[in-house]
């Protein structure tokens, strides 16, 4: 209940400021992708079903809030969840460099995922001139990740969540 | 049993049920009133008064570092003074900008007016979350009777159609969305085609025949035909025409009249445009 309570905070300010902040700044790029952050921290650092879950409903709530297609948030959410959660448990590392490689990634493949799948594969023929700007908005999001992870991991000891990563 | 293949395989089980049930969605689609519809509304509910405070907030926080500015280059002036001139200066922009509004919503109301139909205004709060779509959110929702499919308009032209309602917000899906496609034609050529958005920011004219005469400039209207959007808004201006390599159609550019970037208020058609048959017959 706390990790779900303590998620769902941090995804109503991360949606608030995705959602505010492109509108007041001129350009959307300098904006980093938090929720993709929050589903990196979940699939490194919580190891079971209740996070599956809740990455789903992560994506679910920005589907309410971006997008034509409800449900393909959610499926990208769920995707960088199990790939974390993937990476976490054979590689056996969860740190925050791990984080932030993952977070670039995610947000240029989820990005490029969406796009296909919401307009089919071949507007991805379309998106060269979207790719700087997805890239950059990328790297920011991998920049600014480490920083969310330490403040995802000061809120879980104030809520008495394990910090580390659970091993199976 | 903790050993058992399902339990050691169960972050993986129940991610690929929810991969499946986020592909359901994608296919089937969510519809106003399905039970999957109301956690959506319930985030648009929940975030629209967030996104208002964050938009005031920011809009406070740059008249601060603006003032501050300010202040930097009057230091010879004593503190009282400063002060005063900050304060006085504050409720000048403030008057500005709430004399800006009184006007721009004076024009909706002209533009209502014009219209000859029922229509709400209503400010804008948010954009796209992800950026990846051409979205808006809007300050109204179905309790002010906003309905999924409705015309948003602004002064200078179309800006989209409602796509999502809670009681209290609304998104809007822009005429520059991949997503997006209305009917309309050339004004001067008479040309018709549908106008539809890019994946990346930009609208085009589709489906105008190779043969019909438009040109850079022409003014590009609604038509009225998809029962949307009232007859003969302006849509934008055609950028660029392109008439070489094969195919039964024009390539046509358009720019469109609104900037959704400086976009503060709207206006939402809230009563369907008459049929064109009707009018023909009054």
């Amino acid at each position: 209940m706390r990790l779900i309570l303590l998620f769902g905070a941090f995804v109503v300010l991360g949606l608030a400021f995705e959602s505010s902040v492109p509108h007041l700044v001129s350009f959307r790029a300098l904006i980093p992708n938090l929720i993709i952050i929050l589903a990196v921290d979940l699939g490194l650092r919580h190891h079971g079903v209740l996070p599956a879950t809740i990455a789903f409903a992560m994506g679910y709530a920005t589907d309410a809030l971006s997008g034509t297609h409800p449900g393909l948030n959610a499926f990208m959410m769920t995707m960088v969840f199990l790939v974390s959660y993937e990476i976490s448990t054979r590689l056996m590392v969860a740190n925050a460099l791990v984080g932030a490689t993952l977070v670039f990634f995610g947000a240029i493949l989820t990005a490029l995922g969406a796009i296909a799948i919401a307009n089919g594969f071949d507007a991805l023929a379309d998106t060269g001139a979207m790719l700087p700007r997805l890239m950059l908005e990328a790297a920011i999001s991998a920049i600014v990740a480490p920083f969310v992870f330490a403040m995802l991991a000061g809120s879980k000891r104030l809520a008495g969540l394990p910090v580390g990563a659970l091993r199976e | 049993m903790r050993s058992g293949f399902l339990w050691r395989n169960r972050v993986l089980l129940a991610s690929s049920v929810l991969l499946i049930l986020s592909l359901h969605l994608i296919s089937t689609g969510v519809h106003p009133g399905d039970l999957a519809a109301r956690p959506q509304s319930a985030v648009l509910e929940i975030i629209s008064p967030v996104d208002t405070a964050f938009t005031h907030l920011s809009d406070g926080a740059s008249s601060i570092v603006g003032d501050y500015v300010d202040l930097l280059h009057v230091r010879d002036e004593n503190k009282r003074l400063r002060d005063e001139l900050a304060r006085v200066n504050s409720d000048h922009a403030r008057l500005e900008e709430l004399e800006a509004e009184n006007q721009h919503l004076g024009n909706l109301l002209g533009l209502r007016d014009a219209l000859g139909t029922d229509a709400v205004a209503a400010n804008v709060i948010g954009s796209d979350a992800t950026g990846l779509s051409h979205t808006l959110i809007i300050s109204s929702g179905s309790s002010e009777g906003l309905r999924v499919g409705m015309a948003v308009l602004a002064n200078e032209g179309v800006v989209g159609k409602i796509i999502t309602t809670s009681p209290h917000a609304s998104r809007v899906l822009l005429i520059d969305d991949h997503n997006s496609a209305l009917d309309g034609f050339d004004q001067r050529s008479r040309a018709r085609g549908i106008v539809a958005g890019l994946v990346d920011y930009g609208v085009r004219l589709k489906y105008a025949d190779r043969s019909q005469d438009i040109q850079e400039g022409d003014s590009i209207v609604t038509s009225g035909l998809d029962g949307i959007f009232p007859r003969g808004l302006l849509v934008g201006t055609v950028k660029n025409v392109r008439r070489q390599g094969p195919g039964l159609f024009l390539d046509v550019s358009i720019t469109p009249a609104v900037d959704f970037r400086e976009l503060e208020q709207v206006l939402i058609v809230t009563q369907p445009p008459p049929h064109l048959d009707d009018e023909a017959k009054d």
